[in-house]
Formats: structure tokens, C-alpha cells, sequence
């Protein structure tokens, strides 16, 4: 379970280096309202390293987002593990850049990196990057990225059970964001950020 | 008598995209009344269920539609399910990352706050849950999976019918209910509506075949196809189709 840096608020370690049998574990949130333009560079040195980011944000005015996380792998056996979501709506606009490199003796190396983008207007703008430069022969690697409108077939299956509009879309955000609200470890933060979320995207349906 | 009459649809006609499905359709239901809508396939059955539940992408081009008393094609669907309608889905939609319970908390509450009241306490929630789980047959670990995600058919068909149970509708559409059901699930769903009903409410029941309407028994009956109801009569009507089938249908 991560530890939480609210983009703005808390400064995050941008460069880190991980060595043999480390763990780093960390959430990243964007709260609604900030802007804010994030690189990122990891390094993995040696083997039985496990490092977890995930991060989200939820813009839904004039925001500008831009994290870019550079992976890299140059010690085999370790393992990473990458889920960036966004909700961006508005005249926002989001940018993800995810690259991860798996150096040639780095055998055995587990990476995954996921991204996934709810686009709430037509002015809103989210783009995804993902990238893999991969030269070991024995590794498992994925990287996924996806950007999608909220799904109507759910919302009429709702509204026909009396769930207005407006609550169906909100349970659809809260849904979409909610497995990144999850990996943060301490519970009071978790719920705080999971309130302030849960706020924002009332105001956003509004 | 005028007073009795729940729905009633006239001339109704309805498209999607450019093409007409529904060419004229009308229909009465009064109080406690059973109906049977049967057709082949590509009659509009389904057009016409996905019409009365205020479905966005059907676009109904004349005709009118009254729900006790009230022009329902002037409602969302929400609104027509805070008045008492309710669809029992032929393909339930999966809403991930939502559980059951939250969805009906909200589904309820949605409908209370609409009607000025406060929301339910959540004892009282948690009591009629169980109770309609007890219903419908399901475990209790059911009310906290995700809204159909990994149903199995017959799943998905009794947690069409638990919803209607927590909902507790005056007209229920159900929709093909019948299909992918096995027997023992067919049973379940087909005494969870005849236990529903009252002499206060009505259902329509689409079906392809005679199966269901062996379990819950119709009071009239009636032919789609081409987009227009072809027949009316009782229930013997039924069995002539399942013997002779659909041609056998002549419009009177």
C-alpha cells in the first residue's frame, strides 16, 4: 500500500534509486484545480526490488496536467508496477508519458504500466504515451493505455432503476478512479482523498 | 371501467436511426392484468420495452403513451421509474466497480429524494436487502459483488427480479426473461413475478415461446409483428402458436 503525495502539496522524490530487496510504494493524487507538470526517473539496481506507482488525477475546469515516469530496469529479478487514471473534463487537458526500459541483463524482469483516461467533454484533451524499450530476452512486460467516454448502456441501465442522471454518472467516476483511491496505505488519508474526489466530481456533474 | 386502465399506448410509432420499428401499436393494460407480447424475431418486441422505459436512442415519431394518467414519453427514465415502471433487462448491463448494495442505496434514495423524503435509514436498507435477497434465492455475499460483472445467465435474471422486488413497480416489463434461463431458474423467476403481483398492478411479458407463460399465466395475449400487434386474445391463443407457429397468425 502507497504512500500518498498530494501533486503541490507534499514534494515527491522525482529521482529514486532502488536497490536490492527495496520496496517503494507510492500514490500520487492531483487534486481538481492544480496544474502541475511532473517528471519522474526511477531506477531499479538490483534484484528482489519491488517498486508500485500508481497515481490519478481529476481535472475538470482549465487544468494542465503532465507526469512523465521514466522506468528503469537495469538490475534483473525485480519487479514494477505502474496504474495512472484520470478523469478530465472541462477545457482540461491531461498528459501521460510512461517509458520503461529493460536493460539487457536485466533478466526476469516483471513491468507493467497501465493508463487509463475518462474524458468528460469535448474540449477536454487526454493523451497517453506509453512506451517500452525492452533488451533482455526473459522478461514479462505490459503496458496498456485507454481513453473512453462514460458508458451510456450503464447509464440507462441505471436511470431505469430511478438512479438520476447526474448520481449515475457520479457512480460511474467514483467507480472508474476508485481502484487508485485504494492503494493508499494510511485510512484516514485514504478517505480524505477519496471525500475530496467524491466532492469534485459531484461539482463536475453538476 | 376508465379508472382501471394503467397504460395505454395508441398508434404508437418508433424508430432508430432511420428505421421504423414500431408501425402503430396500441395496447390497454388495466389493474392487475398479466399481458403476453409475443412475436418472432425483428417484430419489435424488444423496440417496445426499450420505448415504455424511456430508452435515449429510440425516437418515438407519433403516437402517445399514458401511464396512469400521466404522458410518459415527456418523462426520463428515471422519472418513469420513480412513478412505477420497471424493465426487466433480456441483457442485464454490467456495472463495474459499483456493488449491488450501493446501487440499490442509491436507486432507492435517487427515488426518495424525488419524492421530498429523507433517505432510508440504513437498518431498514440492510432488513429489506436481506429480505428480497431471501426472495430471489441468492447468498448473502451477493450484495456485494459488482452490479452483474461475472454473472452467470440465470444470475443476472434473478437480480433482474430481486431489483424489481426492492423496487417494488406497479407495471414490470420483463423482457425475454425466459432466455438462458435452465428450469430450476426459470422457476425462481417465474414465482418471484406471480408473488409480486397484485390486483393494484400489471406486467407485460415478452417472450419467443410458450415456456414461460407455463409459469406465469397470462390474461391476454398478444401477436407483434412488423411492428404492429396482428392479434389479441386469451391465453389459448398461446398454445395455437406453439403449434402451428407465427404464419399461422393471420391479422384479424
Amino acid at each position: 500500500m502507497g504512500k500518498v503525495y498530494i501533486i503541490g502539496k507534499d514534494a515527491v522524490p522525482t529521482s529514486l534509486k532502488v536497490g536490492s530487496g527495496e520496496q517503494v510504494d507510492m500514490t500520487l493524487v492531483v487534486l481538481p484545480g492544480t496544474s502541475c507538470r511532473l517528471d519522474m526517473d526511477v531506477e531499479i539496481t538490483g534484484p528482489d526490488a519491488s517498486v508500485a506507482i500508481s497515481g490519478l488525477y481529476v481535472c475538470g475546469s482549465d487544468e494542465k496536467v503532465g507526469i512523465s515516469v521514466r522506468l528503469a530496469h537495469t538490475s534483473g529479478g525485480s519487479i514494477s508496477r505502474q496504474l495512472f487514471k484520470g478523469i478530465v473534463g472541462g477545457k482540461a487537458r491531461a498528459d501521460f508519458d510512461g517509458l520503461i526500459v529493460v536493460a539487457q541483463d536485466a533478466q526476469k524482469t516483471e513491468a507493467y504500466q497501465s493508463t487509463h483516461n475518462l474524458l468528460l467533454s469535448g474540449q477536454a484533451k487526454a493523451d497517453a504515451r506509453p512506451q517500452l524499450e525492452i533488451y533482455a530476452d526473459d522478461v514479462k512486460c505490459s503496458h496498456g493505455a485507454t481513453i473512453g467516454r462514460l458508458n451510456e448502456e450503464e447509464q440507462f441501465y441505471m436511470r431505469s432503476r430511478g438512479i438520476s442522471l447526474a448520481e449515475a454518472k457520479v457512480l460511474q467516476m467514483i467507480s472508474f478512479i476508485s481502484p487508485v483511491i485504494d492503494t493508499i496505505a494510511d485510512q484516514s488519508e485514504r478517505e480524505e482523498v477519496r471525500s475530496v474526489i467524491e466532492g469534485a466530481i459531484r461539482d463536475m456533474v453538476r | 371501467m376508465a379508472n382501471d386502465i394503467l397504460l395505454e399506448i395508441r398508434n404508437l410509432h418508433a424508430r432508430v436511426g432511420e428505421k421504423e420499428i414500431l408501425k402503430g401499436v396500441d395496447l390497454v393494460i388495466r389493474k392487475g392484468e398479466i399481458h403476453a407480447v409475443m412475436g418472432p424475431n425483428g417484430a419489435g418486441k424488444s423496440t417496445l420495452s426499450a420505448v415504455l422505459a424511456g430508452k435515449p436512442q429510440f425516437e418515438v415519431t407519433e403516437g402517445s403513451i399514458t401511464f396512469l394518467g400521466q404522458d410518459l414519453l415527456a418523462m426520463t427514465p428515471e422519472q418513469r421509474s420513480w412513478a412505477g415502471i420497471f424493465l426487466s433487462f433480456q441483457y442485464p448491463v454490467e456495472i463495474p466497480g459499483v456493488s449491488i448494495t450501493n446501487f440499490m442505496k442509491t436507486a432507492i434514495n435517487c427515488r426518495r429524494e424525488a419524492e421530498g423524503k429523507e433517505p432510508m435509514k440504513a437498518a431498514e436498507f440492510l432488513k429489506l436487502l436481506k429480505e428480497k435477497m431471501a426472495f430471489v434465492q441468492m447468498k448473502s455475499e451477493f450484495s456485494k459483488r459488482e452490479v452483474n460483472v461475472g454473472f452467470s445467465g440465470g444470475e443476472k435474471k434473478r437480480n433482474e427480479i430481486f431489483q424489481m422486488a426492492m423496487l417494488d413497480p406497479v407495471l414490470s416489463i420483463l423482457d425475454e426473461t425466459d432466455s438462458g434461463l435452465d428450469v430450476d431458474a426459470l422457476r425462481i423467476v417465474a414465482a418471484g413475478v406471480n408473488s409480486l403481483h397484485t390486483p393494484e398492478k400489471a406486467s407485460i411479458v415478452i417472450t419467443h415461446y410458450q415456456r414461460l407463460l407455463d409459469y406465469i399465466v397470462p390474461d391476454v395475449v398478444h401477436v407483434l409483428k412488423d411492428g404492429r400487434i396482428i392479434k389479441t386474445a386469451g391465453r389459448e391463443l398461446v398454445s395455437q402458436i406453439e403449434e402451428k407457429g407465427y404464419d399461422s397468425i393471420v391479422e384479424a
